[in-house]
């Protein structure tokens, strides 16, 4: 089976990994709170930088983060040309007459070749991307050789600047505060962490313990299902239905020679489960004792700490 | 022609960047004609990895597997046609819940033939024959796979590749989790299929009666490397089976205590039970 790490959970032994996870699921939960609270870009910037700070201290390697931040690039970018385009307050930092013409069409078709033929260097994708859009501007401001088609006006205030640097910053503090959270916790410890947070809702009638239980035995059978999804597919394969191969006709009868034995056998295995975990004398909804039980130390206390610091500091801004 | 495995390695992924090696260097040619192979080992040591690289389901990470003059390495080739080789090599899995998913016994097994382009009709007349060949009648057509027994599973799942009627046929412990009887059945079904058609048939199984009664062939499999290749005779004549933990036939074992107890000189490599009865007769009677 292909490696299937669920979660992003990377094991590690910092700082942060043997902080109770309650601490951490309300210590990231407040240092969200306190990044809204801050108004202004200089803010932020000093709350990304606290916010840096802690990762390195708490040595979570900096590459996992910004790999998580990929699939939001369209969102920053989005921000980024939203707030560029619309926002019309304060000082003009740049007026251009952009052009378009059959020539610079030309000029931004090549552009685009050249982009994505370079695109196969993932590294630099981010980088690569930039420079094709300035690239862009360039070709629409200066090579646009008559006859023109049309013509408009491009026109960038500061304040779009720096709001859409606000929006992208408290963004990036926030999308840093969870990754830290899921790459620094175990699953089941985040459950179990939700679970025990949870508690109190027994009142109204939500019962945490067994929505706990629900979550980890699912995360802990995922690897398993996939598993059995593969060995299906192969003894389907040694029948002629090879999923690489064949008509779209015929691809829909495999999926469905795939999904009935997976949907069987997860129902199969359920069952099983259940009654293994009733003979071994499992009660729904009678207290559980369990192996690792949560407990605070030292490191919460620093953590819990330095979280109220953070929030009081941003509420200080706030009111002042 | 046949199956050529040319110094094959294979390794499952693990977690992370460790990884498991289940086949160590491995070669071997297998006819694609009159040949009885088993292949033992004990449990883990490859088996089912070994068969699944015989109908390209899964590629060696090094080395070549030649099917039919087809190569057969690491990388997914778009010229090959995998569908094609499956058809050749008919492989039945270890366990028959991962093949089954029709609504009917019938549909099911018509399902490797027409894939296979069979006409519907055609397709039909073989899932009925080839649920006969396994032992279960007519009435079994219209069951639902899911409510049979395991036995009558792994009957069904026999069925379904038998239907396709590839050159080769490999059967993943077919006889495990049958009684005695369907196991009789179906050894002599697959001896009979391998006399009158000549296919090579290879069966991986834990049973070494059946291995010395049916078989010319026996592939050992130890933690992942071939280490014997040759007939049941010379195998089980050899003193050091157990070190790839291997048992002797029933009949060999028995034959054997009694000389050593009575201290007969019996001729102990006697295939079946009928000929180990003889041989003791012959002894008692003189
Ligand atoms: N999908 C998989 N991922 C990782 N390791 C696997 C996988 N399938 C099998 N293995 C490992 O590879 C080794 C060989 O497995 P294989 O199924 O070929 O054994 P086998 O000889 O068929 O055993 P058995 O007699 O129990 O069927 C085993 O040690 C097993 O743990
Ligand atoms: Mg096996």
């Amino acid at each position: 089976m292909k490696n299937v790490i669920i979660g992003q959970y990377i094991p590690g032994s910092s700082f942060f990994y043997h902080i109770d996870p309650r601490t951490k699921i309300i210590a990231v939960v407040v240092l969200m709170v306190a990044t809204f609270l801050l108004e202004t870009i200089w803010q932020v910037l000093i709350g990304f930088g606290i916010a840096l700070i802690l990762i390195i201290a708490g040595r979570v390697p900096i590459r996992k983060i910004v790999k998580g931040l990929k699939p939001l690039y369209v969102l920053l970018l989005f921000t980024l040309v939203f707030q560029i385009a619309f926002n019309r307050v304060g000082t003009i930092v740049l007026d251009a007459t952009m052009q378009i013409s059959p020539f610079s069409i030309l000029f931004m078709i090549a552009a685009t070749i050249i982009w994505r033929l370079l695109a196969s260097f993932k590294k630099f994708s981010l980088l690569l991307f930039f420079a094709y859009l300035v690239g862009l501007f360039f070709i629409m401001k200066n090579l646009a050789f008559s006859p023109l088609w049309t013509t408009w006006q491009l026109t960038i205030y500061d304040q779009g600047l720096i709001m859409s640097g606000f929006v992208i910053i408290r963004l990036l503090i926030i999308i840093t505060l969870s990754t830290v959270l899921t790459l620094t916790t175990k699953p089941t410890e985040l459950t179990q962490g939700l679970e025990s947070l949870l508690r109190p809702l027994k009142a109204i009638g939500l019962n945490s313990e067994d929505f706990a239980l629900i979550i980890s035995i699912s995360l802990r059978y995922i690897p398993t299902i996939l598993d059995e999804a593969n060995k299906i597919m192969n003894a389907q394969a040694s029948r002629g239905a090879d999923f690489a191969e064949g008509r779209l006709k015929d691809k829909v009868v495999q999926v469905i020679s795939l999904l009935v034995p997976m949907f069987i056998i997860a129902f199969k295995r359920s069952e099983e489960l259940a009654d293994a975990m009733e003979s071994r004398n499992f009660v729904p909804g009678k207290p559980r004792t369990r192996i690792h039980d949560l407990k605070f130390n030292y490191r919460d206390l620093i953590t819990t700490v330095i979280t109220v610091l953070c929030l009081a500091g941003s509420i200080l801004v706030k009111v002042l | 022609m046949g199956i050529q495995f040319k110094e094959v390695s294979f390794q499952y992924p693990g977690w992370g960047k460790q990884f498991f090696e289940a086949l160590k260097d491995i070669s071997l040619t297998i006819n694609d004609k009159d040949e009885f192979i088993a292949l033992v080992g004990e449990t883990g040591s490859g088996k089912s990895t070994l068969a699944q690289h015989m109908n390209a389901l899964i590629f060696p990470t090094s080395g070549t597997v030649e099917i039919n003059g087809v190569p057969i390495t690491a990388k997914r080739n778009k010229k090959i046609k995998y569908n094609s080789i499956r058809q050749q090599i008919g492989l039945v899995f270890q366990f028959p819940e991962y093949q089954l998913f029709e609504e009917t016994v019938e549909k099911d097994i018509m399902f490797g033939p027409k894939n296979f382009r069979v006409p519907e009709e055609e397709a039909r007349e073989m899932a009925k024959k080839a649920l006969n060949m396994v032992g279960l009648s007519d009435k079994y057509l219209t069951r639902n796979p899911f409510n049979l027994s395991g036995g009558e599973k792994k009957r069904v799942s026999i069925a379904g590749i038998l239907a396709m009627n590839p050159k080769i046929l490999i059967l993943d412990e077919p006889t495990s989790g049958l009684d005695p009887a369907g196991k009789k059945l179906l050894m002599n079904l697959f001896k009979s299929i391998q006399k009158e058609t000549g296919k090579t048939i290879i069966i991986i199984t834990h049973d070494m009666d059946l291995v010395y009664e049916y078989t010319n062939r026996v592939l050992v499999l130890n933690e992942g490397m071939l280490e014997f290749d040759g007939t049941p005779d010379y195998l089980f004549h050899r003193h050091d089976i157990d070190k790839w933990h291997l048992d002797y036939p029933a009949t060999i074992s028995v034959l054997r205590s009694i000389n050593d107890k009575f201290h007969y000189n019996l001729d102990i490599y006697q295939k079946t039970i009928d000929a180990a009865v003889s041989t003791i007769a012959k002894a008692v009677q003189s």
